[in-house]
């Protein structure tokens, strides 16, 4: 960041926020709750990036620290602003920025009911992350939180349209529904066929993995950030690993960098592919999915042969990578790229001329570019609205600086414009493929790193294939980070989705929804894994909650797979 | 004797058994060549009787709120309905087992009666996607229902008959209907897809959108009724457009080869296409199916009138 920009923006928060600058590309600013909103407000006014992220802290109960830091990341290209806010644990209340930000609440709501953080002025509503039965005034991310204290509370079976308003008609859809590959839920209103009311709850695959990371080691918990995701898995693995080694200021070599970026796009190859197929049957257009869904095999099998597996590839190391591209992967890597190269430029004729298919997704869920911005919506689904933001390019990492990426972008806005520019970032994927096999550098894959991390604190983006992924890590020197946050790019863009989809067909509804790529995986993180009674015990679904031990899962997992034979 | 052959053709040969055997058979055609066009493997021969035999196992949950009697019964009143009009087709290339003038438009609305069932089987339940699949089915029955008639009506003028047995003895005898009458040809088959709510028609049962449509609700008996009843439908529906379009039915070796045919046209434009919203398939039959069946029709007449000899 320019120290014009910085002056800028000191000159605009004046006297409401202490300013600091931490590195060329963070600026902190440091302000009380009841400042806080004035200040936003008045740095907005400049009009300077997006609002990222939300992470809170929580310092742990009063004799060591007895706050919870609060911290609200703007982002711009390589920079980021913060806003630190300091609240006491035991009055922790904050004003709602919605109002200013309006892709805030969200995050909010995940920032109260995590951390118990009060915020003033978000709109009432239902929870989004915890079950229904999670018991009120128990947060999960508190560092004070223990299992035991989560205990079910009674509830009754939520009745479908019970709350519906007279005259008004609503259509569930999920947890369980053929158009949702994962579960969510989504109530829509309708009038006859057309959509006049729209809400989303979230959290059913809720795994506690952010939680589960404070309570693993650095190393250990790279495995765990690495399945957040079944799809986009190396992302994840890419920006924690890319945080710790920043935090341990630790240089990668480059070979190390090129081979992560290599499997990177490997991976956009298969979770575009998968995207097609999956978005292509949801327009009720079989035969797109089954052709595009045998073409990634193609890709599936070269990140086998490469990594050894074909889902949570588990190339990362805290320092380098696990596996070496040599000359026989290389030319098979680019023998696949070949093959799939052909095969897009005809999915690509496909999504741009076939009349029937056309005639659902052209005009269809349009979102402007002053929407697309105003919700925050990242990636893929942004660029369609003519949004040129790539971080690949934005802010490179790993081998992007190397290898530059060229942002595809659409003015059209419409769904056939995130098929465009979803199939045309696919060239883009294999041109960058055959550009770094060409050039990869020569050296080691890895370098030793440190059991410890020095305190201190990480941001670290990337561009998963669905758009920006945030990370936030945090050490206080130990072997443990003492604080993970994701932030995945589907949770930015439900709030544009739950807009735009008013006024559509009812029939157009799962051709929006799968528009943005929704990751439920990736969307919901935190929390525990209970059991409703024990087999041959007080009998199935009894509310006796219990928290498993890492012995018990152990022994379920080996019974459960046959170990016990 | 007449009695003993009147019930042997009903329940055995050509009607009943025969026709539910004939209908699976198709079904699994249908499947296997969907299934090729769109690179799977596709079912083994037996699937659709083991699916039915399946379904008639498994219990059948009656949900809260229904009618009992309709939930039951509706299935076998459409089920019913397409074995009725079996009677009527030259099934299997051999004479229609029953007939009589104007049996050609009772055969349609038997065949109709498989569309309202669905549509008050939906209806009927209190499941959304119950009611939004049986408004959907009633929708796309009031759009294709009046083309696919005009489109039979077209031969049925032609041959001077409405009855089912001499529209086919009289396209025995002549050129193809399908050279002499094109466009009645491509809407009684885009009208039969329609009827079968076979993709880009499926609407009614989009999975995506409402899970299975009006028969969400359906787990056993009910369901398969449901399912074979439609089978016929396919059968009988490719055994009239046959008899009418394709030159007439006069053995099996014809039926076979004509009604396959038909079906494998129909397959291949079932892998085509996206599925059509409601609104796109009501404005697609009215702007352009009933335009294209009256034209037809209106030709048709003005010849005879004409003294043109068809």
């Amino acid at each position: 960041m320019s120290t014009t920009e910085f002056s800028r923006i000191q000159e605009a928060v004046g006297t409401l926020a202490a300013c600091s600058t931490t590195s060329e590309s963070r600026m902190d600013l440091r302000a009380d709750a009841d400042h806080l909103l004035q200040a936003v407000t008045s740095f907005r006014a400049l009009n300077w990036g997006y609002l990222s992220a939300i992470t809170g802290l929580d310092g742990g109960p009063a004799p060591t620290d007895g706050h919870i830091g609060i911290l609200y990341h703007f982002c711009q290209g390589p920079a980021v602003v913060t806003f630190r806010v300091e609240v006491p644990r035991d009055h922790a209340v904050v004003p709602s920025i919605s109002a200013v930000v309006p892709s805030a609440p969200l995050f909010e709501r995940e920032l109260s009911e995590m951390l118990g953080v009060e915020v003033q002025g978000l709109p009432a509503g239902k929870r989004q992350f915890l079950s229904d039965d999670w018991p009120p005034g128990v947060y999960p991310l508190r560092k004070d939180f223990s299992p035991e204290s989560a205990v079910p509370v009674a509830r009754s079976a939520p009745v479908i349209g019970s709350e519906e308003a007279p005259g008004t008609f609503i259509v569930p859809i999920g947890p369980q529904h053929p158009a949702l590959k994962e579960p969510g839920h989504f109530e829509f209103a309708v009038d006859g066929e057309i959509i006049t009311g729209a809400s989303v709850r979230l959290g059913y695959v809720h795994r506690g993995i952010e939680k589960g990371a404070e309570d693993r080691s650095w190393v250990q918990a790279l495995y765990l950030v690495e399945r957040i995701c079944g799809i986009c898995s190396h992302i994840h693995a890419t920006a924690y690993t890319l945080g710790v080694e920043a935090l341990a200021g630790m240089t990668v070599p480059p070979r190390a960098q090129a081979i992560r970026t290599i499997i990177c796009e490997l991976e956009r190859v298969h979770s575009h592919l998968l995207w097609l197929g999956v978005a292509a049957h949801e327009a009720g257009f079989d035969t797109l999915f089954m052709f595009s869904w045998r073409d990634r095999e193609t890709v599936m099998d070269l990140l086998e042969s490469v990594t050894g597996n074909r889902v949570n590839y588990s190339v990362n190391l805290l320092g380098g990578v696990k596996c070496d591209i040599d000359a026989a992967a290389a030319d098979a890597i680019r023998r696949g790229v070949d093959y799939l190269q052909e095969r897009t430029r005809h999915y690509l004729k496909i999504v741009t001329t076939d009349e029937s298919f056309l005639r659902r997704t052209r005009g269809v869920g349009a979102i402007s570019r002053e929407m697309s911005e105003r919700y925050g919506t990242v990636g893929p689904t942004a660029r369609a609205s003519g949004v040129t933001t790539d971080l690949r390019k934005a802010a490179p990492y790993a081998a992007y600086g190397q290898f530059p990426v060229e942002p595809v972008f659409s003015q059209a806005c419409d769904q056939e414009a995130r098929f465009v520019v979803r199939v045309k970032e696919l060239f883009e994927c294999y041109r960058v493929l055959r550009e770094i096999l060409d050039h990869l550098p020569g050296g080691d894959l890895a370098i030793p790193a440190p059991r410890k991390v020095p305190e201190g604190e990480a941001i670290s983006r990337v561009e998963a294939p669905r758009g920006e992924l945030f990370y936030y890590l945090r050490s206080t020197g130990g072997v443990k980070p003492d604080r993970v946050k994701v932030r995945t790019p589907s949770l930015c863009n439900w709030a544009a989705v739950v807009n735009v989809v008013v006024g559509q067909k009812l029939a157009d509804i799962p051709v929006i929804l799968a528009g943005i790529d929704p990751c439920f995986s990736c969307n919901d993180r935190s929390f525990t894994l209970r059991r409703r009674g024990r087999t041959g015990g007080s009998g199935h679904g009894s509310a006796s909650a219990e928290t498993w031990s890492w012995e018990e899962l152990r022994a379920y997992g080996i019974r459960y797979y046959g170990g016990g034979r | 004797m007449d009695v003993l052959l009147a019930v042997v053709a009903l329940l055995i040969f050509p009607g009943g058994l025969f026709v539910i055997a004939a209908s699976l058979a198709y079904e699994y055609v249908d499947r296997k060549l969907v299934a090729r066009f769109q690179n799977r493997l596709g079912p083994r021969w037996f699937q659709p009787l083991a699916d039915f035999i399946k379904l008639l196992v498994k219990e059948e949950i009656v949900p809260d709120g229904v009618n009992r009697g309709l939930f039951n019964g509706l299935p076998l009143a459409a089920l019913a309905g397409a074995l009725t009009a079996a009677l009527y087709v030259p099934m299997a290339g051999l004479a229609p087992s029953w007939g009589f003038r104007g049996d050609l438009v009772a055969a349609v609305y038997l065949l109709m009666m498989m569309t309202l069932c669905i549509g008050l089987a939906g209806a009927n339940t209190q499941d959304r996607f119950s009611l939004v699949g049986a408004v959907r089915a009633l929708t796309q029955l009031f759009s294709y229902e009046a083309p696919f008639l005009l489109a039979l009506l077209g031969p049925a003028i032609a041959a001077g008959s409405w009855r089912i047995s001499e529209v086919n003895g009289y396209a025995r005898e002549h050129l193809w209907m399908i050279v002499t009458q094109p466009l009645g040809f491509v809407v009684a088959l885009i009208g039969l897809m329609g009827k079968l709510e076979l993709p880009p028609f499926d609407a009614p049962e989009a999975e995506t959108e409402i899970v299975s449509g009006a028969l969400t609700e359906y787990s056993g008996r009910g369901l398969a009724f449901f399912r074979l009843g439609r089978d016929i439908e396919l059968l009988i529906g490719l055994t009239l457009i046959s008899a009418f379009y394709l030159g007439g039915l006069g053995n099996p070796l014809a039926f076979l080869a004509k009604t396959l045919a038909l079906l494998a046209v129909t397959a291949a434009l079932q892998s085509l296409f996206a599925r059509l919203r409601i609104d796109q398939t009501v404005g697609l039959w009215w702007k352009a199916g009933a335009v294209l069946a009256l034209v037809q029709l209106l030709v048709l007449i003005a010849l005879k009138f004409a003294g043109v000899q068809l």
